[in-house]
């Protein structure tokens, strides 16, 4: 008589993090530490790295914010590659090898898996992101959804580092400009609102600017929101070489 | 128009052009190396027995025409300061004291300049009949 | 103090390797240059010693390092015409993987060709007691 159906319990499996702890007042080198931790199926890196601080280190320290991809906090290194711990299911990894989490590379490691952002925000905040214009209209101003589409893939951004993070040059000195900031630069370049476009192609025709750009494509695999960062980057060079968007 | 300042210190425009037109040259550069080093090759190391037949009177034949010279003049100028362009992009990634930049980069520039001019002067004032040892069989020098 | 700790190696796909390959054919590229542009002078100084110089260019050891040399020219020269599709082709970024397996292709088939011709003349000459 009864109908209700027992659902499968959901999977749990035994997988092990590597995790790359480092401490400046410790005054001890950057090392691996390992944790062995019970997830399931439907768990993501991040609530494996909640249980090691909940339940096993209480000093682990990592950043994150709305945990669901959208604000950005949580770039870090998982198997060698930049991604979103919210965003990675631990059962999408290869689980019968060890998981290796570190930080993002070419900011500067204050703790654990927490990064200086600091030079990553003054390079975005160089590229002037946000809208320049001259006239005060009454009502909203008109765009068309052609001219919407033109940078509609550059407005996903949500600031992670992950591909500034994971281009090779940015690593090489971190002066570089980096990806991030291109993509925000774009973003207004190519709308149709904005008077700005010219001042901002001049500041990323910089020495540091653009042509630092080597096409590794590092950037648009890392993109979390799925950006085609490197044909912004291209975009953005033909522009340049125009000298308008 | 609201003005809101620059939060980086505006860098020197003269670095700047040259960063795009460096950029540029890679390219269009590379394009006619492509041409030039492939059909280099070729000639040099493919037909007629490859680099058994490469001796100073296969030299002397080959700049008897001037599209030869020109051939390579051309290759020479464009894959060296190519090649060097690509060395200061390198040294740029990867040194991280300004003198050591600074020193690694003119020297780049005067070697690629020294054999720029002493190769465009080897094409130019190129002589068959140099060392009569060596070119007696060469039918120009009888 | 370690404040950039070194970690894995990241794991960046074709993209990232087509460029560390392109860095790495085009410093041996540019260091050849610079010693093919000397020997080259010679024909202007000594024809005599400018024979020797190639006589080595003959031998084995030397001749066998042009097959590396070649190679590396190849794939640079492949890659460089990616890597400028990606700039100002529109559709280049989308198409970069499927144009770097074509670049390792005609590459691999442009050497084939090559390499073996190129042996033989090397092996020639050797035997011709050079």
């Amino acid at each position: 008589m009864s109908d209700v159906k027992v659902i499968d319990e959901i999977p749990t499996y035994q997988v092990t993090l590597f995790v790359r702890r480092f401490n400046q007042e410790d005054g001890l080198e950057a090392r691996w530490e390992d944790f062995d931790v019970t997830v399931h199926g439907t768990d993501r890196v991040l609530d494996a790295l909640h249980k090691i601080k909940w339940e096993q280190d209480g000093s682990l320290t990592f950043r994150r914010s709305c945990a669901h991809g959208v604000c950005g906090s949580d770039a870090m290194r998982i198997n060698g590659r930049n991604r979103l711990a919210c965003k990675t299911l631990i059962k999408d990894l290869d689980m019968t090898k060890p998981i290796y989490v570190e930080p993002i590379k070419g900011l500067t490691v204050e703790k654990d898996l927490v990064v200086d952002m600091n030079p990553f925000y003054e390079a975005y905040r160089a590229v002037k992101p946000f809208l320049i214009a001259s006239d005060k209209p009454e009502k909203e101003r008109i765009q068309s959804p052609e001219e919407r589409e033109r940078f509609e893939d550059t407005t996903k951004c949500i600031l992670c580092a992950a591909c500034t993070s994971s281009c090779p040059v940015f690593w090489t000195d971190g002066q570089y400009f980096g990806p991030a900031a291109i993509v925000n630069a774009h973003r207004f370049i190519f709308d149709s609102r904005d008077e700005g476009a010219e001042v901002r192609l001049d500041i990323l025709n910089d020495k540091e600017g653009v042509w630092r750009c080597r096409t590794t494509f590092n950037c648009t695999e890392a993109c979390p929101r799925g950006i085609e960062v490197t044909k912004a980057i291209a975009e953005v060079k033909q522009a340049i070489l125009r000298g308008k968007p | 128009m609201v003005v809101i300042e620059t939060p980086r210190s505006p860098r020197s425009r003269k670095a700047a052009k040259f960063e795009r037109w460096g950029w540029l040259y890679m390219r269009i550069s590379g394009m006619f190396l492509l041409v030039l080093i492939f059909g280099h090759l070729i000639i040099n190391l493919v037909m007629n027995g490859g680099i058994t037949q490469i001796s100073f009177a296969f030299v002397a034949g080959k700049w008897a025409d001037p599209f030869w010279k020109i051939w390579d003049g051309l290759m020479l100028w464009l894959a060296l300061i190519h090649g060097t362009n690509g060395m200061r992009t390198i040294v740029n990634d990867y040194t991280e004291r300004e003198t050591l930049r600074k020193v690694l980069n003119y020297t780049l520039w005067v070697v690629c300049a020294s054999l720029i001019i002493l190769g465009t002067l080897v094409v130019t004032t190129f002589d068959p009949c140099v060392d009569s040892s060596v070119s007696h069989t060469l039918s120009v020098c009888k | 103090m370690p404040t950039k700790p070194a970690g894995t190696l990241y794991r960046g796909k074709t993209g990232m390797w087509s460029w560390v390959l392109h860095r790495i054919t085009g410093v041996a590229i540019f260091f050849f240059l610079l010693v093919h542009t000397l020997d080259t002078a010679l024909v202007r100084m000594s024809p005599a010693d400018y024979d020797k110089v190639i006589a080595t260019y003959k031998g084995a050891i030397i001749g066998f390092a042009e097959l590396g040399l070649v190679a590396a020219i190849l794939f640079h020269a492949l890659n460089g015409i990616r890597v400028t599709l990606i700039d100002f082709w529109s559709k280049g970024t989308k198409y970069q993987r499927v144009m770097f397996w074509i670049v390792i292709a005609l590459a691999v088939i442009l050497f084939a060709g090559f390499a073996p011709r190129h042996i033989m003349n090397v092996i020639h000459d050797i035997e011709l007691g050079y």
